[in-house]
C-alpha cells in the first residue's frame, strides 16, 4: 500500500542559532512532520520550543542547519505564493489600504487590474470586510486586521496556510469568531492549514491532528489525532478528555498516553 | 457574513441615524476649522507681539536705532526694495540654489542610503569615506570651493548638496536597514521579487525615517546657502546681508535675517503639508 504523498514533509530538521555569546543554541532538534493535502494540523508547545522556527522553515524563511524540507516532493528553498503565511500581528503593510494589501500578491504576480479588483473584492467579501476596502490597517480592530491578513494570503490561492499564533493578540470573543471563520474557509477552499497556538482549547477546536512539542531542546513530543466531527462542541465530555490528555502531554505529567 | 464589522455610513439606514451622521460630520468639520483658525491666529498674534515689543525698544534708554533698528524703520526700508524687485530677485536666486542643491542631495542620498543598507559589500566599501566626509562641516569647504570653482552657481549648489546629503543618507540607511523583517517575509511569501520588494515595501516602510532626514536637510540647506553666499556672490539673500554689512546698513541685514527665518519656516510647513497630502497613512497613524 502506498499512502498519498504528503504535501509538506520535514525530515529530521535541526536548527542551531548563535546565542548572544556566540555559543550554538539548539532551537529545534530532529523534528519530523508530514502534512497531507487538505489536512488541518495544529502545533502546540511551550514558549521557545521551536514552533515558529519550524513554521519559518516550511515557509522558506530559514534553511535548516541539518535535515530536509520538501513541498510536493520538491526541496523548499525560498518563500513562495503556494505557501501563504499569516503572522501573529503587524504584518499588514501600513502604507496600503485594505484593498491594496489584499491585491498585493496578485499585483506582484503581474495580474491585471480588473482581475485584481475582482478577486480582492471576492476575498474581502469572504472574510466579511468588503466595506473596509479603502481603510488603512491602523483604522481596523485587531480581529479585522487578522481577517485581512487571511484574505491577503488566500487570494493567492495557496495550497497551505501557515499560521503562527494568528489569533493570540485578539480578545476571546473575536478569537472564537475567527476560529469559526477559519474552519469555514478551510472547508470551503480545501487547503492544508498548519496552525501554531499556545492554547489547548484552540488546538482541539481546530485541528484534525495536534503535534505537541517540548522545549530544551525543541523536539516533537507526540501527536494526537482528533477524530471529533466539526463543528466541535467545547462542552462535550470527549473535548474535556482530550483537553486533559493534551495538557498532560504538554506539561509532561506522567507518561500515560491514554 | 461576519458580524463583528461595525458599519460607518448608513448605519441601519433609518432617518434619525442619517441625520445624526450628518450632524456629526458637520461638527467634526467645524471643530477642525476652529482648531486651524486658532493655531494660525495664535501664530500671527505671536509675530505681532514680537514686533510690538521690538518697536518699543526704541524708547528704551541706550538703544541705538542705527545698530538696532525698530521694525517701523526696517519695514519702511523693505517696501521700496520689494517694489523695485530687488528683494524678490534675491529670494529667487537663493531659493534656486538651496532648492537645487537639496533636490540633487535628496535623490543621491536616498539611492546611496538604500544601496548601503541593502548591499553589505557596497556598505563596507564606502563606510569609511561616507562617515569621514559626514563629520566635515560643509562650511569648512566654502573657501576651497571658491578657490576651485569661483563664485558661480554650480559651486553653491554643490555646497548645499554636500551639506544636505548626509542627514538624508544616514536616515535612509537606518530606515531601510531596520525595516521590520515581517514586512520582508510577507512580501516574499506573497510572491514579490527583489526590486518589487524594494519599491513597494522597503521604501514605504523606511519612509518615516527618510522624511525625518529630508526635514533636517531643509534647515541645513539654508545654513550652507548662507555660508556659500557670504563668501562670494552677486545676488541672493545672504549676499544682500553682506552688502548691508559693508555699507553699514543694519536695517538691510535685518531684512535678510527676517527673510531667512521666513524661508526656513515656510519650507518646513510646506514639507509637513506635502507629507500629509502624499502619505495619508503616515500622517494619520501617528
Ligand atoms: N534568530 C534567532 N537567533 C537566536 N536564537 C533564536 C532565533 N530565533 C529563535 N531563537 C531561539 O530559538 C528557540 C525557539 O524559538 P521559536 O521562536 O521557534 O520558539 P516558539 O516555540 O515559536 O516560541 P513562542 O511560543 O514564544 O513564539 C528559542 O529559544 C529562541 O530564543
Ligand atoms: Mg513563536
Amino acid at each position: 500500500m502506498s499512502p498519498a504523498p504528503p504535501l509538506i514533509e520535514a525530515s529530521s530538521v535541526t536548527q542551531i542559532f548563535a546565542a548572544s555569546d556566540g555559543e550554538p543554541s539548539w532551537a529545534l532538534k530532529n523534528a519530523s512532520l508530514a502534512v497531507a493535502p487538505g489536512e488541518f494540523v495544529c502545533i502546540i508547545g511551550p514558549s521557545g520550543c521551536g514552533k515558529s522556527t519550524l513554521l519559518h522553515m516550511i515557509a522558506g524563511f530559514l534553511t535548516p542547519t541539518e535535515g530536509s524540507l520538501r513541498f510536493r516532493g520538491r526541496p523548499i528553498e525560498a518563500p513562495g505564493p503556494e505557501r501563504g503565511v499569516v503572522f501573529q500581528e503587524y504584518a499588514l503593510f501600513a502604507w496600503m489600504t485594505v484593498r491594496q494589501n489584499v491585491e498585493f500578491g496578485l499585483k506582484m504576480r503581474g495580474i491585471g487590474k480588473a482581475e485584481r479588483r475582482d478577486k480582492a473584492r471576492r476575498f474581502l467579501d469572504v472574510v466579511g470586510l468588503a466595506k473596509m476596502a479603502d481603510r488603512y490597517p491602523h483604522e481596523l480592530s485587531g480581529g479585522m486586521r487578522q481577517r485581512v491578513a487571511v484574505a491577503r494570503a488566500l487570494v493567492n490561492e495557496p495550497e497551505v496556510l501557515l499560521m503562527d499564533e494568528p489569533f493570540a493578540a485578539v480578545d476571546a470573543i473575536t478569537r472564537a469568531t475567527l476560529q469559526d471563520e477559519l474552519l469555514r474557509l478551510w472547508q470551503e477552499f480545501r487547503i492544508s492549514v498548519v496552525f501554531i497556538t499556545h492554547n489547548i482549547d484552540e488546538a482541539i477546536f481546530l485541528g484534525e491532528r495536534i503535534v505537541v512539542m517540548s522545549a530544551h531542546p525543541g523536539t516533537i513530543r507526540s501527536e494526537v489525532r482528533i477524530d471529533l466531527p466539526y463543528p466541535r462542541d467545547r462542552g462535550s465530555a470527549e473535548f474535556a478528555r482530550l483537553y486533559a490528555r493534551i495538557g498532560a502531554e504538554l506539561y509532561g505529567k506522567g507518561k500515560e498516553t491514554r | 457574513m461576519s458580524s463583528a464589522t461595525p458599519e460607518t455610513a448608513m448605519a441601519g439606514g433609518d432617518a434619525h441615524a442619517r441625520e445624526l451622521e450628518t450632524r456629526f460630520r458637520l461638527a467634526l468639520k467645524a471643530q477642525k476649522r476652529r482648531a486651524v483658525m486658532m493655531r494660525v491666529g495664535l501664530n500671527i498674534a505671536g509675530i505681532v507681539l514680537a514686533i510690538v515689543l521690538w518697536e518699543v525698544t526704541r524708547f528704551l534708554p541706550g538703544v541705538n536705532e542705527v545698530l538696532f533698528p525698530p521694525p517701523s524703520i526696517v519695514i519702511a526700508e523693505a517696501i521700496p526694495m520689494i517694489a523695485s524687485g530687488e528683494i524678490p530677485n534675491n529670494i529667487l536666486v537663493s531659493l534656486k540654489r538651496a532648492g537645487g542643491g537639496f533636490v540633487i542631495a535628496a535623490l543621491l542620498a536616498v539611492v546611496v542610503g538604500v544601496l548601503t543598507a541593502r548591499l553589505p559589500v557596497f556598505n563596507f566599501l564606502t563606510e569609511p569615506l561616507l562617515h569621514g566626509s559626514r563629520s566635515l562641516p560643509a562650511i569648512a569647504l566654502v573657501p576651497l570651493s571658491v578657490l576651485w570653482f569661483g563664485i558661480g552657481e554650480a559651486a553653491k549648489i554643490a555646497l548645499v548638496c554636500w551639506g544636505a546629503f548626509f542627514p538624508i543618507w544616514v536616515n535612509t540607511f537606518i530606515g531601510v536597514r531596520d525595516v521590520h523583517p515581517i514586512y520582508l517575509r510577507s512580501a516574499a511569501c506573497l510572491g514579490a521579487g527583489r526590486v518589487q520588494t524594494l519599491l513597494w515595501v522597503v521604501l514605504p516602510a523606511a519612509l518615516p525615517m527618510i522624511l525625518a532626514g529630508l526635514r533636517q536637510s531643509i534647515a541645513i540647506s539654508l545654513i550652507v546657502l548662507v555660508a556659500a553666499e557670504l563668501s562670494g556672490a552677486t545676488a541672493g539673500v545672504a549676499y544682500m546681508m553682506s552688502m548691508g554689512h559693508q555699507l553699514f546698513r543694519v536695517d538691510v541685514m535685518f531684512i535678510g535675517l527676517f527673510l531667512l527665518a521666513a524661508l526656513g519656516f515656510l519650507a518646513d510647513r510646506l514639507f509637513v503639508a506635502l507629507t500629509r497630502k502624499l502619505f495619508p497613512w503616515y500622517a494619520s497613524s501617528h
